[in-house]
């Protein structure tokens, strides 16, 4: 009598869905979309130090002279924290399940022998994956433009460029962790997605009280060693009522998010009957 | 994998892995980031000792023929009778003869020199005859140190053997001045110019106890980091504690800051940075949050005094990790409503 085939782990059928979803998700339409995004920043750098190198004068802010590091800081807080990782966390988290409905390819992956929850994570893997190896060498590049000028010391700046892709790392994986829970439970996950990273996100942030504990921007601020920019009156609000978490604080908070809101996304895939419109 | 996508993924873990090693080297080996980043700061700090705990640069040059000097001088007519007095006594016209000057001063705990010992170095056009009679004749005598003329003033108090100590009975201590090389005048305590000598005429030899501060990495990191200004000073903070003459208890609430840096340029208008290494982040992000208080309150305060807005806009608080900065700038027209406040004032002071 022949022995029933096994089913295999969850872990090594996510491992399986993260192989096949990666190069998926490389060289995707939304690839380009991602280039543009993290191009940008590398091409600002190269702008600024084109500009540095011709004005020995360096940069100026409100007419005062910056450092090369002082600008990679507000760099990394007004592009990073509060555009690309909320971005590329509502783009990439939502669509994780959410592509495979619209493509009708889910049932290919749904009647495979594997636990449907390993989909998912191979899928989140394989985001994750992608947007580090994307993301993490764009703030490299930009660290290397930009801190030198105006009299920066790569050496003094490096231990925070380290917290930085700590930070981003940390970031991305909360981001989409949320954002694929977004994705598997609602029908319309981008509109939810956006609304909840460039609508309730900074609007919470403004307010004293507790609200803000409901975001994953107040405890990925707690990680960033930049001291935040003063650049709009929002910037001031958010100045006066800034509070910081502590660090341990934060990575503790974010990694049950992480690991609850992926829990629960596995949870909402295992269960819901997905219904392909024709 | 395909191997487009094995490419792409060994092509950025190489350029992390690059950026990595690189920042792991510069903050080992500590190499300046810029091609063009030599020893930073001026010339003239080669002859401050290593134990400086306060080191300060004027380039006094610009700032005399700046634009906002002139503007100041038409708005509140100052007094010339200082500098007036000085170029009776030494020749020296403040305004055209001296080009920079660099300062040091030093309190070190062994007690070699005085507390707030200092020295001037001056490069400009100097008539050192003229300069060293006019000296002689305040009863100061000259000596000779490695082959340098040294003009020594003791205070008038003073022991009367000159190499017997650099203090008086007082605590003073003697005063002297030495042109170390054409167009550079040294003056300054004794013990100080004596090693400023040293250092000219050596160099720095760590191995015989001569160093100087070009050789102190913490304070030459934070004068290069300092941008093009045309006056700074940097220092330990805990010299100016010392200095301060201020009550314990309030010594005590002071933040824990170790070092400082102040750059300002000085033209049209005045803009500049404050700076401050605090001993931790924990005591960074607390001075942080002070400032960033004081700048929201000052910030919303302004809204109705116009000509203070751009002076309060242009403040920014910065820096990461133990580093907290504030960037300013004041534009002339600022100085302008001083100016026209201060006349306004004069006939109701007289």
């Amino acid at each position: 009598m022949s022995e029933a085939p096994r089913t295999p782990t969850v872990l090594a059928s996510a491992m399986r869905i993260f192989d096949l979803s990666l190069g998926q998700m490389l060289w995707s339409r939304r690839s380009v979309f991602l280039g543009v995004m993290l191009g940008g920043p590398v091409l600002l750098a190269v702008t600024l130090r084109l500009v540095d190198t011709l004005h020995s004068s360096g940069f100026r802010v409100n007419g005062a002279a910056v450092g090369g590091a002082t600008i990679f800081g507000m760099m990394i807080w007004l592009l990073f924290i509060r555009f690309i990782v909320p971005v590329l966390g509502v783009f990439y988290g939502t669509s994780l399940i959410a592509d495979e409905i619209e493509d009708k390819t889910i049932t290919y992956l749904f009647t495979r022998p594997i636990p449907r929850r390993s989909v998912l994570l191979g899928k989140y893997f394989a985001y994750l994956v992608c947007t580090v190896l994307l993301v993490l060498p764009s703030v490299m590049l930009v660290f290397f433009l930009i801190v030198p000028t105006g009299g920066g010391s790569i050496g003094a700046a490096f231990p925070g460029l380290l917290a930085d892709l700590g930070m981003l790392v940390v970031g991305l994986a909360s981001y989409g962790a949320v954002f694929a829970l977004v994705g598997t439970r609602l029908k319309r996950p981008l509109v939810a997605g956006l609304v909840f990273a460039f609508g309730w996100e900074p609007a919470v942030l403004l307010f004293p009280g507790y609200l803000k504990r409901l975001t994953v921007a107040y405890y990925l601020q707690a990680l960033v060693t930049h001291e935040m920019p003063q650049d709009s009156s929002v910037s001031l609000l958010l100045q006066i009522f800034h509070e910081v978490p502590s660090v341990a604080a934060s990575l503790s908070v974010l990694a049950v998010v992480v690991g609850v809101a992926l829990w629960l996304s596995g949870r909402a895939v295992e269960q819901r009957e997905y219904v392909l419109e024709q | 994998m395909t191997t487009k996508t094995r490419y792409f993924v060994i092509v950025s873990l190489l350029t992390l892995g690059v950026g990595l090693g690189t920042g792991v080297v510069a903050y080992y080996v500590g190499f300046p980031a810029g091609a063009s980043a030599s020893r930073g700061g001026p010339a003239e700090l080669g002859f401050v000792p290593r134990d400086a705990s306060v080191i300060a640069f004027a380039n006094v040059h610009e700032i005399m023929g700046s634009e906002l000097r002139q503007k100041l001088r038409r708005a509140i007519p100052i007094q010339q009778n200082g500098q007036q007095e000085l170029e009776n006594q030494t020749g020296i016209n403040i305004e055209t003869d001296i080009d920079s000057i660099v300062a040091c001063m030093s309190a070190d705990a062994a007690g070699a020199n005085p507390p707030g010992a200092g020295m001037v170095l001056a490069r400009g056009r100097f008539d050192e005859t003229k300069i060293e009679a006019l000296m002689r004749e305040r009863g100061a005598h000259v000596e000779t140190y490695s082959g340098k003329r040294v003009v020594v003033a003791d205070p008038q108090d003073a022991a009367t053997d000159p190499s017997s100590s650099d203090k008086s009975r007082h605590g003073h201590p003697s005063l002297s001045l030495s042109f170390m090389e054409p167009g550079l005048a040294a003056i300054g305590s004794t013990t100080l110019i004596r090693s400023a000598i040293d250092l000219h005429k050596a160099g720095n030899n760590p191995q015989a106890g001569l160093e100087s501060v070009t050789g102190n990495d913490e304070l030459m990191n934070l004068v290069r980091s300092l941008d093009n200004s045309n006056a700074w000073a940097v220092g330990r903070f805990d010299a100016l504690r010392t200095q301060s003459h201020l009550p314990a208890n309030v010594l005590s609430q002071l933040p824990a800051i170790s070092w400082f840096a102040v750059s300002a340029h000085i033209n049209g208008g005045l803009r500049g940075t404050l700076r401050a290494e605090a001993r931790d982040d924990e005591s960074a992000n607390s001075l942080r949050d002070v400032v960033r208080g004081f700048l929201a309150l000052a910030k919303l305060g302004s809204g109705a005094k116009p000509e203070l807005q751009a002076t309060m806009q242009s403040l920014e608080l910065g820096g990461t990790g133990k580093t907290v900065s504030l960037s300013f700038a004041v534009p002339a027209e600022l100085f302008d409503v001083i100016g026209a406040a201060a006349t306004l004032r004069k006939p109701a002071v007289r």
